[in-house]
């Protein structure tokens, strides 16, 4: 893959040289006949010469695995082409390692040898033909496109017609991105929900994934009710919302109506720090330090506190979650035009009056962006939860109970002692879905809503 | 006007008053809430920097290392790979007991032997593979205590409890303090903690190799989200016709950036290990796991950042023929550039604190090893941190703490080269 | 299009899927399949601490790279080693019990057919609660009484009545049940559900009589777990449990002997049975919670990846688990010396699994 790659730069190059020589050459000199600096020309041969050949070289890549396939059971004795599905792939499998000289399940007999030979004379005939056809695409495209220089030729149009499409294919990633994520999530989830109904999974009580650690265990079906897991999900954000909302908006009031611009410049970047401490740390702070004092508190009251409260994970990442809420309400609530302002102010309104019967209500659907916002932020926040929140799924809505979240589960079901390929694995899919649904959902709500109200006062 | 009037009477100035007061206690609200996002912060830096200290420091031991030809060097040769086979955790055993010769009995001596760190043997070793010529004489080398022992000096140990609750004997903490009168024990500043590896003895470990481990993947990272961020940003702001697909685009920009972090780490585990069959914990998988989580970010930034470059200029370019890939080329991107970096900047600094995504795809892993390149197994410095977080050595507490310092204070070097960036470079126009 | 397994994946039909290439072709990368110089190792989160333990001394005292030790849970290690031979897949895998023959069926499907496994020791799982209050005293009977889903009174099964502990017995103290404990997805909940729960059962005349007539109706009694909140899943995070006892002293806690071994001087380990929960006791065999740990090497790799024979040999070697040695430093409770010899020569023999 290296000299490849090497070679069809080497050559880029050297196209590129020749094709600036020949402009010059085909307007003896007179550059100023050229449509296009001489550079462009370069340019356009280049291309010409790495487009094709690159295009010879996927062309290969897409095809020599199937290739492969065909040439290992070709020919191959009768015994090994009806072997079983699982034994023939085994046999490939191994067929493959051979011919890169690594290890085989099995010491090799002689049709796995014989097959490891053909495949390395796929291989070594792709890396000779290949290499060669590519080398002589390259040629080929950099001598026609060198022929067809002419002092008309609109070669920077056609370079830039390149470096555009280059342009929009890198804004696809964005889609493929999304798509990587759906196709990943949808596939196993559609396995988990070919095992278990939709229904009982968004509505069933009971979430107990058990393990079947061994074939004979109990409970090895499980239970994969998910609404106690979706219920401590939300109690969690609504103790964090109960927190981050007042805090946040009470903080960026009083940062665009009443704070000097020198506090204003110090308390913002502050508050800001909050949202760039990473989320482990928070993880750390709140099961060492918020969760024992919140029993202690609770004891004291004479409250049943458990140890893995909602309130410990709900308050913590409430303060995650201020300055997420302070810096937006502070964008919708600067946004809110100062002659609304005044024309209170004028009226004699005092200053929170004017904020909280003038201000707020024209910021209000901004601001319920900003929550929505900020709650599909909680709803996926992982490493807190994980590190301070239980695994218990009760249905409750005692925020001193232990609840779990759909983020804990997913951690929980993959990277714990269980055995895979169960539902039980396929379930943090089926609960990635989810997260994402909701969130996808949340998110674009809070978009409109934001835009709808942009469009009043612009 | 009366004294009685609507405007001017008691039952005004009462209701002046009311207002008056509340407006106080708006203002008092506000402030409050501030306090308590500030209150908020500082008891969590604070618990951090207190718990965290101690790890920076740590006590040595100075022992006179008999360094016995007949245990370092049988053969006589003075060949590194004789040397290297050496018994040099003898050696230090030796030093112990010739200071104690009245510890008896197996029991006893190995209590006495656990007050040195295992890593005692492993610095001799070092030592002498470098300085061959040592064998043979007596050298006074410090060598770290084990964790149980540097807590004690560090005050973690209750002398006062019953022996059988505290990790150290009684006649283990009378040989420390021996120790310590003799002047053999010494306060350090703990490089080790800085260059070394992961270890399983936390006198050892160090956060060198997560270190490293974050920079190849944000190496990585950085490497995909940059140019094709800007490239998508320049390719949305200049260039996209106004239509369906465009917004389309548009929506799911806006919607990466909303996506749980976690669940770019389920897409990691379905494509990039599964499909694809990348290696498993190697800084390429989390770098493109963590460059497609910041994509949107950086492309989000450069949009608004390229937005700003007023149409003036644009216009000027055109109208000396320049075509529009050079006016993007030459003039709106290096006047975007600083508001670009910027945006980059804070979303590798979100990137460098990631920790979800990469639990799932592996990186959960003990690497002593410092990583050499972007698929050698390695892992990064939050996930350093919950490991650390989870393992039973009571001085890993103080450990993790100081791990997190070293990430906070990447974070804050990462936010103030940004703030920096942008008050440097930012025009108003 | 076949979509893969969360773990590992299978090489020939994934190459040629269309998804792979259009991840790599727009990022750039092929899958590498470079040989590798470097032991890996996946598995149990319980094993975990040891195997780095060995690790570490193993990369130290050799000329061997360190290998890298992945905390994947039996499960999942399991997975990852029996989805093929090959350097891209693990060398060892640790567990915290022993194989199933489901899965020696998928290793063997999958082309790994010489597995070697080592008994490393033994793990103690401890009921604990914080020195702040008395050390409690239980009968697994009692264990089961406080923890079981359905209890038999008066000759019948009824969900579990017991609130507080001296509704079982009047000797327990009069405070609340709250035992945090690890959840189903873990091998020391298996262990514990097993050895003590079962064990309680059993002592109980009429599941013992149950047990004798329908297997499979004892086990559903035995191996359920309450859900009403006297039982607190409290993640796999034994450190955290160790500070939140402490922080809640009338809680227990149920985790492996390494963590009570490590922070004696906070919580004290309840007598099970009239045994303490003691190194010497676990180790003796007579404390009747404790299980196997274990790890399996794949033969193939042996003389492929370098350094797996010195790897088997430092991690059986009497340095590292004899009596004396540094896993037992770590909390490792070593195997009796008879069958510890047996398992060193075994291993140093790469002597195969059998299941029977």
């Amino acid at each position: 893959m290296l000299p490849l790659t090497l070679a069809l730069l080497l050559l880029s190059t050297a196209a590129f040289v020749l094709g600036r020589r020949r402009a010059f050459a085909v307007v003896e000199g007179e550059t100023r006949l050229l449509h296009s600096q001489p550079g462009s020309y370069g340019q356009w041969v280049a291309l010409w010469c790495a487009l094709p050949s690159l295009a010879v070289v996927v062309a290969w890549w897409l095809l020599e695995p199937a290739l492969i396939e065909w040439q290992t059971f070709a020919g191959a004795p009768a015994e090994v082409v009806e072997l079983p599905p699982e034994r023939r792939e085994l046999f490939a499998r191994d067929a493959l390692a051979l011919s890169a000289g690594e290890v085989t399940s099995s010491e090799p007999g002689p049709a796995l040898r014989a097959a490891a030979g053909r495949i390395q004379r796929v291989e070594g005939l792709g890396q000779l033909s290949v290499g060669g056809l590519a080398a002589a695409v390259a040629l080929m495209g950099l001598g026609w496109a060198r022929g067809r220089i002419r002092p008309q030729l609109r070669a920077r149009n056609h370079v830039e017609a390149v470096a555009r499409t280059a342009l929009a294919a890198s804004s696809l990633v964005a889609i493929l991105a999304t798509v990587g994520i759906v196709l990943s999530l949808v596939f196993e989830a559609a396995r988990f929900f070919a095992l278990v109904p939709l229904g009982d999974f968004l509505f069933g009580l009971e979430w107990s994934p058990q393990t079947a650690i061994r074939a004979d265990q109990v409970g090895s079906s499980g239970a994969f009710g998910a609404a106690p897991v979706f219920a401590g999900t939300l109690l969690i954000t609504a103790l964090a919302m109960a927190v981050a909302v007042p805090v946040g908006l009470l903080a960026a009031i009083f940062l665009s109506d009443y704070a000097t611009p020198l506090t204003r410049a110090w308390v913002k970047p502050l508050l800001e720090i909050l949202a760039g401490i990473p989320t482990v740390v928070y993880g750390f702070f709140a099961a060492l330090s918020v969760g024992p004092l919140v029993r202690q508190l609770g004891e004291r009251l004479g409250w049943e506190v458990s140890s893995e409260s909602a309130l410990a994970a709900g308050l913590v990442m409430g303060v995650m979650i201020i300055p997420f809420v302070s810096s937006l309400s502070d964008d919708v609530i600067n946004a809110v035009p100062r002659s609304l302002r005044e024309g209170s102010l004028g009226l004699g309104a005092t200053k929170s009056e004017t904020i909280r019967r003038v201000v707020l209500p024209a910021a209000l659907p901004g601001i319920v962006g900003a929550v929505l916002l900020a709650i599909s932020r909680a709803i996926g926040e992982t490493m807190i939860v994980v590190m301070a929140a239980g695994l218990a799924a009760n249905l409750s809505a005692n925020p001193f109970e232990a609840v779990t979240t759909v983020t804990v589960q997913i951690v929980t079901l993959l990277v714990g002692d269980q055995e895979f390929d169960s539902a039980k694995t396929l379930a943090a899919f089926a609960l990635g879905l989810a997260l994402f649904l909701v969130t996808l959902g949340l998110n674009v709500v809070a978009l409109v809503v934001v835009r709808r109200y942009r469009e009043q006062y612009d | 006007m009366t004294s009685g009037g609507v405007h001017s009477g008691e039952a005004a100035r009462r209701r002046l008053r009311k207002r008056h007061a509340a407006e106080r206690r708006f203002r008092l609200y506000g402030l409050a809430a501030i306090g308590l996002a500030l209150g908020a912060l500082v008891t969590l830096l604070g618990t951090v920097v207190v718990r965290g200290l101690p790890a920076f420091f740590g006590y040595e031991v100075t022992l006179d290392l008999h360094l016995d030809a007949a245990r370092l060097d049988p053969q006589g040769g003075r060949r590194p790979g004789d040397l290297g086979r050496g018994d040099y955790g003898r050696v230090v055993k030796d030093a112990l007991r010739a200071l104690f010769p009245e510890v008896k009995g197996r029991r006893e001596r190995r209590r006495l032997h656990a007050l040195v760190s295992s890593g005692a043997a492993f610095d001799l070793r070092e030592r002498v593979l470098a300085e061959p010529d040592l064998v043979g004489s007596t050298i006074a080398l410090a060598v770290p205590l084990s964790d149980d022992a540097d807590l004690f000096f560090k005050g973690g140990v209750d002398a006062e409890a019953a022996e059988a609750d505290r990790r150290l004997s009684d006649a283990q903490i009378t040989w420390l303090r021996a120790l310590q009168s003799e002047g053999r024990v010494a306060r350090r500043f703990w490089t080790r903690f800085f260059r070394a590896g992961d270890s399983r003895e936390p006198e050892l470990a160090g956060i060198w190799g997560a270190l490293v481990g974050s920079l190849w993947t944000l190496g990585v990272t950085l490497l995909l989200s940059f140019p094709l961020g800007v490239a998508a940003a320049v390719y949305l702001e200049e260039f996209a016709p106004k239509g369906r697909l465009t917004d389309f685009i548009e929506v799911n920009i806006n919607n990466l950036a909303a996506v749980p972090s976690i669940v770019f780490g389920l897409l990691g585990l379905a494509v990039f290990l599964n499909l694809s069959g990348l290696p498993r914990s190697a800084p390429l998988v989390g770098g493109l796991v963590l460059a497609l989580m910041t994509l949107p970010t950086v492309i989000i930034a450069s949009r608004s950042s390229i937005m700003a470059v007023p149409p003036g200029i644009r216009e000027a370019a055109m109208g000396i023929g320049a075509s529009p890939i050079q006016v993007v080329g030459h003039h709106v991107l290096p006047l975007a550039l600083p508001g670009i970096l910027t945006g980059t900047i804070l979303g590798m600094a979100r990137a460098l604190g990631e920790t979800a995504p990469l639990l799932m795809i592996g990186m959960v892993a003990f690497i002593v090893d410092v990583p050499t390149g972007p698929t050698a197994p390695a892992t990064v410095l939050p996930v350093q941190v919950y490991l650390w977080a989870d393992s039973p050595e009571r001085a890993f507490v103080a450990k993790t703490s100081g791990a997190i310092l070293v990430l906070l204070a990447f974070l804050v070097a990462m936010n103030l080269a940004a703030v920096l960036l942008r008050s440097r470079f930012e025009r108003r126009w | 299009m076949t979509f893969p397994t969360p773990t590992g994946g299978i090489q020939v039909t994934l190459r040629s899927t269309p998804l792979a290439l259009i991840a790599a072709c727009t990022l750039g990368f092929a899958a590498p399949s470079l040989a590798r110089d470097q032991l890996r190792i996946v598995g149990s989160s319980t094993v975990f601490p040891f195997a780095t333990a060995v690790a570490e001394q193993f990369g130290k005292t050799t000329s061997f790279r360190t290998p890298v030790v992945e905390s994947t849970g039996s499960g999942g290690g399991l997975k990852l080693f029996c989805a093929g031979v090959g350097t891209q897949h693990p060398d060892i895998t640790n567990a915290s019990r022993r194989i199933k023959g489901s899965e020696v069926e998928s290793c063997r499907r999958n082309g790994v057919t010489d597995i070697v496994e080592v008994k490393v020791g033994f793990d103690g799982i401890v009921l604990a609660n914080s020195k702040k209050s008395g050390r409690f005293s239980l009968t697994k009977e009692q264990i089961f009484r406080a923890l079981a889903k359905q209890v038999p009174i008066d000759g019948k099964l009824v969900d579990n009545p017991y609130r507080s502990w001296d509704e079982i017995d009047a000797s327990l103290p009069s405070t609340r049940i709250e035992v945090l404990g690890p959840p189903p997805t873990s091998g020391t909940r298996d262990a514990f559900v097993e050895l003590a729960m079962e064990g309680g059962a059993t002592a109980i005349a009429m599941l013992a009589d149950l047990r004798k007539s329908d297997k499979k109706a004892f086990r559903a009694v035995a191996h359920g777990i309450r859900e009403d909140g006297a039982y607190v899943e409290a993640g796999e995070n034994d450190n955290l449990i160790v500070q939140k006892l402490e922080a809640n002293p009338s809680a227990l806690g149920i985790f492996g002997f390494s963590f009570l071994d490590q922070n004696a001087d906070k919580i004290q380990g309840s007598v099970v049975g009239g045994i303490e929960p003691t190194f010497e006791n676990i180790a003796a065999g007579q404390y009747g919670v404790s299980r196997s740990l274990y790890f399996y090497v794949k033969k193939a790799h042996v003389g492929v990846v370098p350094g797996i024979q010195h790897y088997v040999a430092e991690f059986t070697s009497d340095r590292a688990a004899g009596e004396e040695g540094y896993l037992a430093d770590k909390g490792l409770i070593p195997l009796p010396e008879a069958e510890r010899t047996a398992v060193r020569e075994a291993a140093r023999g790469l002597e195969l699994l059998s299941l029977n």
